[in-house]
């Protein structure tokens, strides 16, 4: 089905509540990482403002990335998906260069640069992005076969390995799902993605039986009691940050665990500092923060005016999405424990300066949107008698009206 | 075919309600950890979050039954050192070397060691710690801590015991009431992070130490001084492997001193020649026992009286020895006694009489006695280690061995033994439980235990123990016992000399046991002193001689210190002591009797060769004079 080019007014206005509460998410975060990392700052760096600082500048820089793309057309991002792309393995490569990579807790994972550090790999999630996005987008007919789909597997194959070879376990994964996620919203068939899913699992099968002891130490998340000084110890601290909080928590900055007791309690930790000062409540005030950003940036990518702008927004969601559920499910002991920062609030300014770039991404879209989206994906047909007097009703509320369109028209198609 | 758009527009609404779904299970999961398993993770993380400095409980005190302290607790410092935060090492070495005594090297190394934590000294008393912490040397750090003080470190040595570094008894009062004078330590709660150290915003949570028990003695301090000072005098003046005396309450059977010399210093106990510090330690009162010899007569002629065996107007004759079962035994005084009535016997200490009060009296009798006494048997004194003693079992006494045990041989006492049966001789005939704690009391003043004097039984009758008094007096009024004498003062009580015997079990030549037991005042007794010197070197050798002055000089302070009246006025007759050199030993002890002095002979020949004191001296009337004699 061909698309329609229609030429019609775009809405040339961003997302404010998207805005907020990416702003919101970023001063809790800047608050939490001086909560949480003022102890450690102040013991290692000789000052407790050492993380905050970084995080501040990572903001500053972050809203501007955020402003500059917001105004950018994005189509821009389409004509240089091959640049994008090459500088990301660019610099997952140069990662390995000495003297440019840092190493740092035994893995390579930095850039130096003189006045800062860039981890690779956030950069290269949406250069991924990027590539994926545009070749989907645009090869909407060879998506629902295998041979159609092998070039975004080769590209995330290719970036995958480079990320494992830091070695950076947590972050392959991400790429993995995120990969995956991007082909499903794409519109791969099932099938086609369960022949990729499947020789993952057995392959995972297969090196857990090769050998067994690391899969022992993977699995010590369940029972992290049995080596409460070794393997289980991380989470035993996440455990007791998390009971300490209770319901309501012990207070902003009475954090307990975080003098020391709890390792990367300003970055891969932090959301266990959260629930220990703010309890199970602001932790659920977090993640409906989370799940309202996700909601919004998906809205974008349904109302976004093309293919390629729609996967680029529903990539940029599901990055986020899958990084925050991947850090509570660590932190919570869900999964095996595995480095992740939590985007926006972990101490981290590469992270921070990507994901509020990704925000500006979606406003980007947002500004070239259509004024009624529904024009976008689908053939208008005649709407029933009943439906559209119903629908009439409902003409006071602007954002409810097209969501509840989109649906019907959706619904409608053949 | 489904229309790409419609694809991408379901499967973005799967995506969202998968979140959703996930979001929801790790919901479930935070609801799980935060609130079902909360008061449990809570209640283990407090657990690492603070440190608790233990707060040492002093130790209680130790007090005489004037309230005079003999023991407290003193603050001293422990000086410790977290090495990697000490800058400049060398320097911090010098300073704390030269200001504790220490070895520079080896507190370098302790500063340069690895560890997080390390120990520089403990018990630094407190102005050395304060001058030492003036400096400000960085990574040093001072824990309180109480150190045992003992204002009569020497004095009580045997008696008090001491304690190991961390406070708890090792010897002595202090081991066998540890559990009383120990206190319950206390705590510090600090918040700290995982390393111990204390959080800025710390408040420091005190659980106060509780004080240990006061223990209250029946030592009497001064009485206790009196005693240390003449067994010190006493083990100088002969050389002797020890010295050591006893002062009881007639009364109540609470111990009032015991002192031993060689002693040391419980404040600075030998503790790196552990066989000297348990030599030293040894409290032989207690815990050893001797031959007493004729200290013993008294249970004898107690015994004998109490039985009916024997009665004033009896006379006895002795010739030098007596020969029972075929065995020749020899009274002390080889040239014999002569006739004499019971008190006579008893003043001359004549073998010969408490043979023959033994033999009357057979061995069932005897030995009825002198369990009674409490002989052959533990006291039950709140001291660890006493000795029971020996006595031959009843069936193996042979009648040779009835008649030595009658004048204290082949039987074995210890001095407490020994001076708790003398009480009951002259308190009127009863046997007191020896004791040292009269009250326990708390920190606060809260009395825990109080002691009454425990009466065990009664050893003989009144009308017994006051002829008892009676003879006794008589061997210091003009007896072996003179010189344990005060002029004013009515004094009871018996001198003893008993051979040691060398490891074979023949006699060790020229090592005696000189001992003196002693009561006073006489009419109604108070104070009952034993004094033994242990291997007196030299010619003299007699209790008479030996012991009697030191009891005789504790008495006199005694007496002054409790203010106790003499009975008559001091009526002093001197004699000049005659000159008896060359003559035979016969004829000199029978001039020196008719000049009123009693005398001890040393030596079993058939001339006085040397007399004490020298011709023409003025001597007390009735005291006791030395002559040597040889061939």
């Amino acid at each position: 089905m061909k698309r329609r080019r229609v030429d019609i007014k775009t809405t040339g206005r961003s997302d404010v509540p998207l805005i907020i509460v990416t702003a919101a998410l970023v001063a809790f975060g800047v608050l939490m990482v001086y909560s949480a990392g003022s102890y450690t700052a102040k013991r290692i760096y000789g000052t407790e403002f050492y993380y905050v600082y970084k995080q501040l500048v990572g903001a500053v820089l972050g809203a501007i990335c955020m402003f500059l793309l917001s105004r950018t057309d994005y189509r821009i991002l389409r004509k240089l998906r091959y640049v994008i792309l090459a500088v990301s393995v660019a610099l997952l490569a140069i990662v390995f260069i000495p003297g440019v990579g840092i190493e740092n807790y035994g893995a390579r994972r930095w850039i130096n640069l003189p006045f800062f550090t860039i981890q690779a790999s956030e950069v290269s999630k949406f250069g991924f992005i990027v590539f994926a996005a545009s070749y989907i987008g645009s090869h909407e007919d060879k998506i629902t076969k295998l041979v159609g789909i092998l070039p975004v597997i080769a590209v995330g194959g290719v970036i995958c390995l480079l990320i494992i070879l830091e070695p950076n376990m947590s972050v392959t994964i991400c790429m993995a799902l995120l990969m995956i996620v991007m082909l499903f919203l794409g519109g791969a068939k099932l099938k086609h993605l369960a022949m990729i899913i499947v020789p993952l699992i057995a392959a995972a099968v297969v090196l857990i039986l090769v050998e067994p002891y690391r899969f022992a130490r993977l699995m010590a998340f369940i029972d992290p009691w049995e080596s409460p000084l070794e393997e289980g110890y991380q989470l035993i601290q996440s455990y007791y940050g998390l009971g300490a909080g209770g319901l309501f928590g012990v207070g902003l900055f009475n954090s307990r665990q975080k003098y020391l007791f709890l390792p990367f309690a300003e970055s891969d930790f932090i959301f266990s500092v959260i629930g220990e000062e703010l309890g199970l409540f602001g932790c659920l005030a977090v993640m409906a923060a989370y799940v309202f950003m996700i909601r919004r940036a998906l809205k974008i990518a349904l109302g976004a005016p093309d293919r390629f702008s729609s996967l680029l927004c529903s990539g940029i969601a599901a990055i986020i999405a899958i990084q925050v559920m991947v850090n509570i499910a660590v932190v919570t002991g869900s999964i095996p424990p595995t480095g992740l920062p939590l985007p926006f609030i972990s101490s981290g300014s590469s992270g921070l300066i990507v994901f509020m770039s990704g925000i500006g991404v979606l406003n980007g879209v947002k500004r070239k949107s259509h004024r009624s989206v529904e024009l976008l994906f689908v053939k208008p047909t005649k709407p029933a008698p009943s439906k559209s007097k119903k629908a009439s009703k409902r003409q006071r509320g602007a954002a409810r009206k097209r969501l509840v369109r989109a649906r019907r028209y959706a619904g409608d198609s053949v | 075919m489904k229309s790409s758009a419609t694809v991408m527009r379901k499967r973005t609404l799967v995506a969202l309600i998968a979140l959703i779904v996930v979001f929801c299970a790790l919901f479930g999961r935070l609801f799980y950890i935060q609130i079902i398993d909360g008061a449990e993770l809570r209640a283990k993380a407090g657990e690492q979050w603070y440190r608790d400095l233990p707060l040492k409980a002093p130790r209680g005190n130790i007090l005489d039954r004037n309230g005079e302290v003999l023991a407290d607790s003193k603050d001293v410092f422990t000086l410790y050192a977290r090495p990697n935060a000490v800058t400049d090492k060398p320097a911090a070495a010098g300073e704390i070397s030269a200001a504790l005594g220490l070895k520079y090297e080896t507190t370098l190394e302790k500063l340069n060691s690895t560890v997080g934590e390390v120990t520089l000294k403990r018990k630094i008393d407190a102005d050395t710690a304060y001058s030492l912490r003036e400096k400000n040397i960085a990574g040093l750090y001072y824990t309180l801590d109480t150190q045992r003080n003992y204002p009569y470190g020497t004095a009580l040595a045997q008696v008090l015991g001491f304690t190991n570094i961390d406070n708890v008894g090792q010897s002595g009062l202090e081991s066998y009431y540890d559990k009383y004078l120990t206190g319950v330590d206390g705590f510090a709660y600090t918040s700290t992070d995982i390393a111990g150290r204390e959080l800025p915003s710390s408040v420091t949570r005190y659980v106060p130490s509780i004080r240990g028990c006061s223990v209250t003695l029946s030592l009497d301090a001064n009485i206790q001084s009196f005693a240390a000072n003449a067994v010190t005098a006493a083990q100088t003046e002969f050389s002797s492997k020890s010295a050591s005396m006893v002062v009881m309450d007639v009364n109540t059977g609470g111990i009032v001193a015991m002192a031993k010399s060689p002693s040391f210093d419980l404040n600075d106990p030998p503790r790196d020649n552990l066989e000297l510090l348990n030599e030293l330690s040894r409290n032989t009162m207690i815990v050893d026992m001797y031959e007493p010899g004729s200290t013993f007569k008294i249970f004898t002629t107690a015994a004998a009286i109490e039985a009916g065996v024997v009665s004033d107007g009896d006379t006895f004759f002795c010739a030098g020895s007596r020969t029972v079962d075929g065995q020749r035994i020899r009274c002390w005084r080889s040239i014999g006694h002569g006739s004499q009535h019971l008190a006579e016997g008893v003043k001359n200490s004549c073998n010969c009489v408490f043979m023959d009060l033994a033999l009357r009296l057979g061995t069932e009798k005897f030995y009825s006695a002198l369990h009674s006494f409490g002989l052959g048997q533990k006291t039950g004194v709140d001291f660890a280690g006493e000795s029971s003693g020996i006595l031959m079992k009843e069936e193996n006494v042979k009648t040779v061995d009835l008649a030595r045990i009658g004048f204290g041989q082949a039987v074995a006492v210890t001095p407490l033994q020994l001076i708790s049966g003398v009480c009951s001789v002259v308190n009127g005939g009863t046997l007191y439980k020896p004791y040292f704690v009269q009250s326990v009391d708390s920190a606060e003043g809260v009395n825990v235990a109080t002691r009454l004097p425990e009466a065990v039984r009664r050893t003989v009758s009144e009308e017994t123990s006051r002829k008892m008094r009676e003879y006794l007096v008589g061997v210091v009024a003009n007896g072996g016992g003179s010189k344990a004498g005060v002029a004013g003062y009515a004094i009871g009580g018996k001198t003893g000399t008993a051979q040691k015997y060398a490891g074979g079990g023949g006699i060790a030549q020229g090592k005696y046991v000189s001992s003196f037991i002693g009561f006073a005042p006489a009419n109604d007794p108070k104070y009952a002193v034993l004094m033994i010197v242990d291997e007196p070197q030299g010619y003299m050798y007699y209790g008479s001689l030996v012991a009697a002055p030191y009891a005789g000089s504790v008495f006199k302070k005694i007496f002054d210190y409790e203010d106790i009246a003499p009975t008559a006025l001091p009526e002093t007759e001197y004699v000049a002591m005659p000159d008896v050199v060359g003559e035979t030993p016969a004829d000199a002890v029978a001039i020196l009797e008719k000049a009123g002095l009693h005398v001890e002979l040393v030596g079993e020949g058939e001339v006085v060769v040397a007399q004490t004191p020298v011709p023409n001296s003025m001597v007390v009337k009735n005291d006791t004079v030395l002559i040597r004699t040889k061939n």
